[in-house]
């Protein structure tokens, strides 16, 4: 996950208490607010920061359930070598 | 070339499904008069076991599949939406259960279902979040792997009535967001019940829903489906179940009516009070079974897409389900409309006339309102936007 995916995540979130979350590839989109409501004003800042379009197809609740579900869909539409691998490899 | 597995038949529920319109009928001028829950109808949904229609065999149950339930749902509708929607709502609640249910708690609870002794009642509105059912205010807490609840609900359809609860919390913990909600059941035995408030609206008047505040404790294994997972359970079983359980009760209600009606025009008295070569009056029926039939093949298209095990969050999936509640809501609304236009003040407005039209009327006019279309609306224009291929499910 690099460094603009998670500046652009980072102001979608809500969490319950005060202070700054940890973003992992595992951090839960949902339940820190990421509602299919909010899912599309999402869809727009990351295609926005990427110049992307992601696929209909991948636009479902799965691919926006954890951080690094929703990074993983975005690397695979940024050139070779843009993006700097799948989620699962990194840390954030 | 290779075929899918031929579907079981759809049950026969012909028998079960008479002894409940009998006595629904027989009760019905009074519940609507009084807004009193139909006792009657569940006694005989107890007795015939169709509270369990939904529960697999190997728990007691009739093995009920959606398209059974589409189907049941859709005679009671006919005869009053009140008890229709009381078992549609029951059989979704099941359903959550016989899904996401941990297995000692489907082992409780499921065969007491089947047994006709668990009325479920849904307890998901909670003052202050405007309707928003994935998010909860009142938190359950852990207070040594028990669970207390407590909590309060504006609306809790049958909740006097029920046997048992399944109610949406805010999950334990300091850190739990709104958006985190845990789906808990608990028996009646197992709350103090407060019921407040007067049940007096326009129509669904038997449908009783009266304000309830819950206070108890469960044990841990009463989660259903893991803790903060409600949203998984809203998406696969609670959505769609409702939506083509409602709308296929709203079809019955609005199928009855013209039903109703056609009988009326027909017979001796009816052909001799209207003129049936009457262009207007012919129009006017065509009008109100067009969109019947436009109401029943969304809602068998909608049951094959749930039927196909495909993944329901896909938005042209969920557009779908979305589009068949809120024009099963209009048109059905629309259909019994046309109906009092077409039959005039004797036979379409007043309450003795035997078409029942002033009620189906009344009790179909809450339909956009409950889960309401607004919202629904607001929802599909989001995920239109996710779809820009326009694909169709």
């Amino acid at each position: 996950m690099d460094a603009r995916f998670t500046a652009l995540l980072r102001p979608f979130l809500k969490p319950a208490g005060p202070g700054e979350i940890t973003l992992t590839p595992d951090t839960d989109l949902r339940k820190l607010g990421v509602d299919s409501m909010q899912a599309i004003e999402l869809l727009f800042a990351v295609e926005d920061t990427f110049g992307i379009s992601l696929p209909d197809e991948e636009l479902n609740d799965t691919t926006f359930a954890t951080a690094g579900s929703l990074w993983n869909v975005i690397a695979a539409q940024l050139p070779a070598g843009a993006g700097d691998g799948t989620a699962g490899r990194e840390t954030a | 070339m290779t075929t899918e597995p031929a579907p079981r038949p759809p049950l026969d529920l012909t028998d079960r499904l008479a002894a409940v319109t009998e006595a629904t009928e027989e009760h019905l001028a009074h519940t609507d008069r009084a807004a009193e829950f139909p006792v009657a109808a569940l006694d005989a949904l107890r007795r015939t076991a169709l509270l369990g229609l939904l529960v697999p065999v190997a728990h007691g149950g009739l093995g009920g599949t959606a398209r059974d339930l589409v189907a049941a749902a859709q005679t009671l509708g006919r005869s009053d939406m009140s008890v229709g929607m009381i078992f549609a709502m029951h059989c979704q609640q099941a359903a959550a259960l016989v899904h996401y249910g941990s297995e000692r708690l489907r082992k409780e609870v499921l065969p007491r279902i089947a047994a006709g002794e668990c009325y479920l009642a849904s307890v998901t509105t909670e003052a202050g979040k405007g309707g928003h059912l994935l998010s909860a205010q009142a938190q359950l807490a852990d207070e040594g792997g028990e669970l207390a609840v407590e909590r309060f609900a504006p609306i809790v359809t049958g909740g006097t009535h029920a046997d048992g609860f399944l109610i949406t919390m805010r999950s334990p913990g300091a850190d739990a967001t709104a958006h985190e909600v845990t789906l808990v059941y608990a028996h009646r035995d197992q709350l103090d019940l407060t019921a407040s408030g007067d049940w007096q609206p326009m129509g669904m008047r038997a449908g009783h829903s009266a304000a309830l505040t819950l206070t108890g404790r469960v044990p841990g294994h009463q989660v259903v489906g893991e803790v903060g997972e409600f949203h998984r359970i809203a998406a696969t079983v609670f959505g769609p179940l409702a939506h083509l359980g409602w709308s296929a009760v709203w079809l019955g209600t609005a199928a009855g009516a013209l039903s109703r009606v056609l009988r009326l025009l027909r017979s001796p008295a009816g052909r001799a009070r209207f003129d049936l070569t009457s262009e207007l009056l012919l129009t006017r029926i065509a009008r109100s079974r067009q969109r019947l039939d436009t109401v029943h093949a969304l809602l068998q298209q909608a049951l094959r897409t749930v039927e196909s095990g495909a993944d329901l969050s896909a938005p042209a999936r969920q557009l779908q389900l979305n589009a068949l509640k809120i024009t099963a809501s209009e048109e059905c609304l629309a259909a019994v409309d046309d109906l009092i236009a077409a039959l005039g003040l004797r036979h379409g407005y007043l309450k003795d006339s035997p078409t029942r039209l002033e009620q189906a009327l009344r009790d179909l006019r809450s339909a956009p309102l409950n889960y309401s279309n607004d919202r629904l609306h607001l929802a599909d224009g989001r995920l239109a936007l996710r779809d820009q291929g326009v694909s169709f499910a």
